[in-house]
């Protein structure tokens, strides 16, 4: 055992430590006063006042270092308060408060300032210099809409510059100047709203004055209360520390010791809360009566529904009914929509917003190893050696790990990207395949035959845990590289070359998005990554693996739960005899065993008639389903739609009976993030006006259908669901404490972040071959229109943006855009920042040019966040054959010049 | 500094070298391209271009630059110089640089991008219509001793030892090397042979040999010696440490106000290439080296070896902590040996001679030569090799001829050099260990005079202020402490305010023990010297 002393006593030391981490593991969290250093930053040596004396025996002779970036070494003596070390400290601080304003009792921070709290532990009691130069006529910079700065606090501490460097990765701060002159810029000098800031707030976070905040004053401690809980806004599942007084939100932080987030969100997650009491909420019931809404009280609501739900099942039966949960809400809840249309009403016809998203996901890796869920741990990124990323762009949708990927790939780890879109990462990448939309197929397989051509695969991984790959084999040797290349557009050197890096890395892991799923071969393409990581052995420990980037913040969640037709919690199979009677014997009646009506299924049959009754939670399918105009027609043709939403959404709209939910900070339960984590959610406020848990609303109607369900508890709910979902059967409210679990959780709470370490879940591993085929949508369409419309999100807004839209996102991101390529734009006569008409054989739209060469000739871009636009009503029918995803990636468009310049709504454009 | 730049710069290796593209003084769009081109962000390129002398807005593009160093300070020449240089452009075409290295005869300037000190008003006329003139630049070369540095080399018997070493096994090498006991002749006087072994045995796809030749101590111009009459032992030195290490880059730190410098490295450079002595698989050894040669912009602290490495990166040219040591993570992240220009000069010697014949001159633990320089109060100013060990008294009595006019201390060792009263130059001796005994620091052992008649309280405000001026700005200490240190001497000798002595004593405390490197840690010496040793003097600025 290796020791070194404090103060003259001696403890263990850990290898490669800085003095100051073991100080604190022995003496608490503030061992000696520190300002340049941060939880999450790399130690940086420029305050000096965490300076100690060390010397190389007891009472020998000292050296004074600075404890944050010294080494602490065998037998060192360190000394934290000597005379001398003291009075360095308190000397530094009073040359610090030379070129500081002192008017704490009126800065925001007052009584939560770093400066204030080294300034009163080193007991400074007056500055002695005689006036000289400051920089206390520094000028605020109030230009964004949500950071600020007030650089005369400023203590140069690069705390901010390095937190945007080295977390976000942004690099929109810097100093300028040097010496006593430095001092911090944004961009080129210019104002946060003219920068490149992303806004993620870590610069406002990581600074320890008041010299850069946000307008939520987020340091200020006039807030009492602080909750933890887990963002609403995509499938990292970042925690949030959420001030709140009187029942008011006040401001977000990242609490450092979050194992998903340590200390960093994006804007979404830190600044886009205050839709939550946004006068646009919800806050009653409403039933519309002769084509308006009218607000009833809930008891109204529920009668209504119930007598519809009762006599339909009567007359129609039940499979006319049907639910479509919310990957927003809880797991709690998602498992009770689900048991309520399972045991309740008495049919599979649940569905959830993963089938838009990620259902090809969890067919595609069910299919491959038997688990559909991430098999390893973001984590994994410090132990891998490349990363390859397909059909994803999460700097913009799952921005902290894409943060986490950035920084990797800046500091050398092979990246490989395969997108249409020249995304943020694309550009950090070493290989960027920018294949034409709709080719996964054909690229990936020449991936796989250029490995298998340069022997570079494991025979013996694939020898021992897996099946399937002679056949295989065969097949793709005699790939037609000439057709392949063709097709994908991407030269097969490239393609050769991104293969031989993959293969040859010793641990090599990916990532995918929904730029793999949303595609007619989409389950194919999911299975396809599956097999590249098998042949390459890519599978079982740290730093390999195949990991969806699931989108909503619980789409892992619902389907765990049991969101999907054909599985009921977890993943059980509705058609075979020994689980319905499992099910049967656990809900206490009898349940369905016939596969229900997928989401695009339920339209088709409204349409046909033969859907009756439809409950949708907290997704708006008029606005992000594809193929708008037929959701709507769908809608109109059911009797009784039922809405249960935050906001009057699109889909709202077309609403028979609105229930009002609850948003994330207002309810408690669990949210599961894409690598399997299940972490606590807690009720920050109460529900709005009269708004109820979303939990609670399923429950009361559950009741009144006479099933007998108790209150809506988080610990009562995952008590039940521990029960009957086989990963869940180690969880318990209280276990999952601060950081969560990561299922399958064992009886006695062991998590697990590698799954199909030993074997795959399946037995052994399955290896298909898929062979490239064009989408139907090109097929049928391409001649008349000839350009690929791919659609996507962007940073700051979330799906049909009815939160982010609420917040001042919108002062940062105001609208959708077209991307177009320059040589595109000047075909058609288009410029910069006019209005495009884009025309699919569903309809046309009118949108804004953004000329980039981000995208390739012949491939267009846009987001679908804004109603305005209705980017939806071009996108077609065309779905994965295996999981009926919508793709949502190829849309056959042709354009032209808008004839209008004015703006006009999506809705008055259609035919 | 930032990691992320650090690799990212990398990337683009020495080929496309970032740094020298800033360099080419673009504007704020060009930088703003280059941030695009280097994945990096605007901020950083043109927070970059603000750090430096040659580059920040205010002092770029000038026409003239005058020397505002120490030497040509205590000269009293500049004065002079900036008047008759009025006459020929206006004022806000003259800029500063601090230091041409031209202190053996003062009134210093750079004109045109070259450097000229002491020219008559009538020279001066001729400069202006002519655009240049034929240098002149005279300094006595001597040597009392061995001369390793000085001495005549023959070409052709330096090319074939490039040949020989490069036959033989690398750890024999370094093991002359290392049985030398050359120690850093940059200030602070680490073995050479423990810092190349340190480097090879790092792991790194690359590994670099990076020649700091940034000298910007005030006073001095051995380097510039070496790197203008000497250039091939330089060059040798650095390919021998690049065998040594496995390295297959040689890079030259040049200081921008030394023009001369980098032309006479490029020429050596070329005589090496037309021999076949560089490039791939030199004279079939399977060796490959390439020389870079880089010029500064103008920054006092890019001297500091982890402030020269983050410049070559074009980042700010900010101090790093250590560890991570340059042999572990220098220069894009990659093993690195940085070594004063000095230092690397002496190894052909050692490499002709073996390391046991350079470990027998000097002391025992100052090995080899050293070389001072001499400054014009001295009756022959120039540069002199001596022995280590030779006493101090030889060299300013003996070999500089005394002094011109009446002279009081002697700062030795650059700026963060001791302030050496007359009194103490019998008791010294050119080497590490006495200076340092004697509370003094050899430095690099420029030897600047202060002259009778200058004020003291003067000499320290202009301490002070040298460091605030070239203060990297990173850490408190001396960020903060070396304005208000100036600030203190301003008011005091305006008369307005009266120094508390214990203020003035915590200050020098909290800038030695605080300071992140030898910049703000080292200025509080000469400052206590001279308040120890003229204390009379300052007396009466003191409460
Ligand atoms: C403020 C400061 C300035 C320095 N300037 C120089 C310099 O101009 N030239 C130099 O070789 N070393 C300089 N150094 C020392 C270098 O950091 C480094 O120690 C040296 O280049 C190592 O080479 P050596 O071992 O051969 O001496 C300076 C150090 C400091 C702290
Ligand atoms: S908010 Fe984020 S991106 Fe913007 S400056 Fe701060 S750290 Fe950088
Ligand atoms: S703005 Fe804040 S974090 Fe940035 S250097 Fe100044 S005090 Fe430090
Ligand atoms: S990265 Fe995702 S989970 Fe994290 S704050 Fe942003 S939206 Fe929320
Ligand atoms: S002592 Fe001065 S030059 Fe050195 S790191 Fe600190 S601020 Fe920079
Ligand atoms: S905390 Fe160590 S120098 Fe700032």
């Amino acid at each position: 055992m290796k020791k070194a002393y404090i103060n003259n006593k001696a403890y263990e030391i850990n290898n490669g430590e800085t003095i100051l981490s073991f100080l604190k593991r022995y003496m608490g969290d503030k061992p000696v006063p520190t300002l340049c250093d941060a939880p999450n930053l790399e130690p940086f040596g420029s305050c000096r006042v965490c300076s100690v004396e060390v010397a190389l025996e007891a009472g020998g002779r000292t050296k004074t270092v600075a404890s944050c970036h010294t080494p602490v070494q065998e037998n060192f003596h360190i000394y934290t308060e000597t005379e001398s070390v003291k009075r360095l400290r308190k000397n530094i601080i009073e040359l610090v408060l030379t070129d500081h304003p002192l008017d704490c009792l009126t800065c925001e921070v007052n009584g939560n300032c770093e400066l204030q709290d080294v300034a009163a532990s080193v007991g400074i009691r007056s500055v002695r210099y005689p006036e000289g130069k400051t920089h206390l006529d520094r000028e605020k910079d109030l230009s964004h809409a949500y950071m600020t700065s007030d650089l005369s606090k400023c203590i140069n501490c690069y705390r901010c510059v390095r937190a945007c460097d080295e977390v976000q990765g942004q690099f929109v701060l810097s100093m300028a100047g040097r010496g006593f002159e430095s001092r911090i810029i944004k961009g080129m000098d210019t104002s946060f709203a003219d920068s490149d800031c992303v806004s993620c707030g870590a610069c406002s976070q990581a600074c320890p004055t008041s010299a850069i905040s946000d307008i939520f004053e987020s340091k200020s401690i006039v807030s009492s209360t602080k909750t933890r809980t887990v963002c609403t806004y995509c499938g990292v599942g970042c925690n949030l520390e959420v001030a709140s007084t009187n029942g008011n939100i006040q401001s977000i932080r990242a609490p450092y010791d979050a194992e998903v987030n340590s200390g960093h969100t994006c804007l979404k997650g830190r600044y886009a809360f205050s839709f939550y009491d946004h006068p646009e909420r919800l806050r009653d019931p409403m039933i519309k009566r002769n084509g308006t809404f009218e607000k009833v009280t809930w008891d109204e609501a529920y009668d209504f529904i119930v007598d519809k739900f009762n006599q339909i099942k009567a007359t129609e039966g039940p499979d006319a009914i049907a639910g479509i949960s919310s990957s927003r809400c809880t797991n709690e809840e998602n498992y009770l929509m689900q048991k309520f249309i399972r045991a309740v009403v008495g049919t599979n016809n649940i569905d959830g917003c993963a089938r838009v998203c990620h259902s090809p996901t969890a067919l595609g890796m069910q299919r491959a190893f038997g688990t559909g869920a991430a098999t390893n741990s973001v984590e994994d990124l410090h132990y891998t050696n490349c990363m390859m990323v397909i059909g994803a762009n999460p700097t913009a949708a799952h921005p902290v790990t894409g943060a986490r990927i950035k920084q990797q790939a800046m500091k050398g780890k092979t990246l490989i990207v395969i997108d249409p879109r020249k995304t943020e990462l694309a550009k950090y990448a070493d290989h960027h395949l920018a294949l034409r939309p709709g080719t996964n197929v054909a690229v990936l397989n020449m991936m796989m035959h250029y490995i298998l051509k340069e022997n570079l695969h494991d025979q013996e991984f694939l020898s021992a845990r897996t099946e399937g790959f002679d056949g295989f084999k065969e097949e793709i040797l005699n790939l037609d590289i000439d057709k392949m290349e063709a097709v994908s557009g991407v030269d097969r050197e490239q393609v050769r070359a991104a293969a031989i890096a993959y293969a040859s890395a010793e641990n090599a892991m990916s990532f995918h998005g929904l730029g793999v799923t949303e595609h007619s071969q989409g389950t194919y393409t999911v299975q396809q990554i599956a097999d590249l990581a098998m042949i390459t052995g890519n599978i079982g420990r740290r730093g390999v693996g195949v990991n969806p980037l699931r989108g909503q913040n619980n789409v892992q969640g619902s389907a765990d739960m049991g969101v999907q037709p054909h599985q009921g919690a977890g993943y059980l199979d509705v058609t075979n005899p020994d689980i319905n009677k499992a099910y049967k014997d656990f809900y206490g009646v009898e349940v369905p065993s016939e596969i229900g009506y997928k989401i695009p299924e339920m339209f088709d049959a409204a349409l046909a008639g033969q859907l009756k009754a439809i409950w949708i939670i907290g997704e708006d399918v008029v606005q992000t389903d594809p193929n708008t105009q037929k959701v709507i027609k769908a809608l109109k043709n059911t009797d009784l739609v039922i809405v249960q939403e935050l906001f009057m959404t699109e889909t709202a709209k077309y609403a028979d009976v609105i229930l009002p939910g609850a948003s994330f900070l207002e309810k408690s339960g669990t949210f599961t993030n894409g690598e399997r984590r299940v972490q606590r959610v807690n009720a920050v406020v109460k529900p709005v006006g009269n708004s109820k848990v979303d939990g609670q609303i399923i429950i009361d109607v559950m009741n009144r259908m006479g099933y007998n369900q108790a209150d809506y508890t988080p610990d009562g709910m995952l008590e039940e669901i521990s029960q009957i979902v086989p990963f869940f059967k180690g969880i318990s409210w209280s276990r999952l404490g601060k950081n969560g679990l990561q299922w399958p959780v064992a009886e006695d709470g062991t998590d697990t972040q590698i799954l199909h370490t030993e074997t795959f879940k399946r037995g052994l591993g399955r290896i298909d071959f898929f062979p490239f085929e064009e989408s139907n949508e090109l097929l049928e369409h391409q001649e008349e229109y000839p350009f690929i419309l791919t659609t996507n999100r962007n940073l700051e807004h979330y799906n049909c943006g009815a939160m982010t839209r609420r917040t001042n996102n919108v002062e940062i991101s105001t609208e959708d855009l077209l991307w177009i390529n320059p040589a595109d734009a000047e075909a058609k006569g288009i410029k910069d920042g006019e209005l495009i008409c884009v025309k699919s054989p569903r309809g046309k739209v009118d949108i804004k040019a953004f000329v980039t060469d981000g995208v390739k000739p012949g491939v267009l871009s846009t987001t679908f966040h804004f109603p305005e636009i209705m980017v939806n009503n071009l996108t077609s029918d065309v779905h994965d054959s295996q999981a009926m995803c919508p793709e949502y990636k190829v849309v056959a468009v042709d354009i032209r010049k808008a004839k209008n310049t004015a703006f006009r709504k999506a809705g008055e454009l259609v035919d | 500094m930032s990691k992320n730049i650090s690799s990212l710069s990398g990337r683009q290796g020495l080929e496309n070298n970032l740094f020298e593209r800033i360099s080419e003084r673009p504007d704020k769009e060009t930088l703003a391209a280059l941030a695009e081109e280097f994945l990096v962000g605007k901020a950083n390129t043109f927070g970059a271009v603000t750090f430096y002398d040659f580059l920040k807005p205010e002092n770029q593009g000038k026409e003239v630059y005058v020397c505002n160093g120490t030497a040509c300070l205590c000269a009293g020449t500049q004065e002079k110089l900036q008047q008759d240089l009025e006459k020929h452009v206006s004022a806000d075409k003259i800029g500063h640089m601090t230091c041409l290295g031209r202190c053996h005869e003062n009134a210093a300037f750079q004109y045109n991008g070259k450097n000229y000190s002491n020219l008559n008003e009538e020279e001066l006329s001729s400069l202006f219509e002519q655009k240049s003139l034929p240098g002149t630049d005279d300094y006595i070369i001597q040597h009392r001793g061995t001369p390793v540095l000085t001495g005549e080399y023959d070409k052709n018997e330096l090319f074939d030892l490039i040949r020989n070493f490069l036959n033989q096994n690398s750890a024999d090498v370094l093991d002359e090397i290392i049985s030398s006991g050359v120690r850093g002749r940059g200030g602070a006087g680490f073995p050479m042979g423990i810092k190349l072994e340190g480097c090879r045995n790092a792991a790194g796809k690359q590994k670099f040999i990076v020649c700091n030749a940034d000298e910007g101590d005030p006073g001095a111009y051995s380097d510039r010696y070496l790197l203008e009459k000497q250039p091939l032992l330089v060059l040798i030195g650095m390919m021998a440490a690049g065998y040594v290490c496995g390295a297959e880059w040689g890079v030259l730190y040049i200081r921008g106000e030394y023009p001369e410098s980098v032309s006479a490295c490029e020429s050596a450079i070329k005589e090496l290439t037309d021999a076949g002595l560089l490039g791939q698989n030199i004279n079939g050894s399977g060796f490959n080296y390439a020389f870079k040669v880089v010029t500064a912009q103008g920054a006092y602290i890019c001297g500091e070896e982890t402030a020269l490495l983050s410049s070559l990166e074009g980042q700010r040219p900010e101090v790093r902590v250590r560890p991570p040591y340059p042999v572990q993570e220098g220069l894009f992240r990659m093993p690195t040996v940085v070594n004063n220009v000095e230092t690397l000069a002496a190894v052909p010697y050692i490499l002709l001679n073996g390391g046991e014949a350079y470990k027998k001159i000097g002391t025992e633990r100052s090995s080899g030569t050293k070389l001072l320089s001499l400054d014009s109060f001295f009756n022959r100013p120039g540069i002199y090799e001596v022995d280590m060990g030779t006493s101090l008294n030889t060299v300013v009595t003996e070999l500089g001829g005394g002094f011109k006019s009446k002279v009081k201390a002697l700062h030795i060792g650059g700026p963060l050099g001791g302030l050496v009263p007359l009194s103490k130059i019998n008791d010294l001796s050119v080497d590490f260990e006495s200076f340092s005994q004697n509370g003094f620091l050899l430095g690099h052992a420029s030897v600047i005079c202060v002259p009778f008649d200058f004020p003291m309280a003067k000499y320290i405000e202009h301490l002070f202020e040298f460091t605030a001026d070239e203060s990297c700005g990173k850490c408190f200490p001396c960020r903060l402490g070396s304005v208000r240190g100036q600030e203190m001497f301003e008011k005091a000798q305006e008369g307005s305010y009266k120094i508390d002595r214990q203020l003035l004593d915590d200050l020098l405390e909290t800038l030695e023990q605080g300071s992140l490197c030898a910049l703000g840690g080292g200025v509080p010496l000469p400052i206590k010297n001279a308040l120890q040793y003229f204390e009379e003097e300052l007396k009466g600025y003191f409460e």
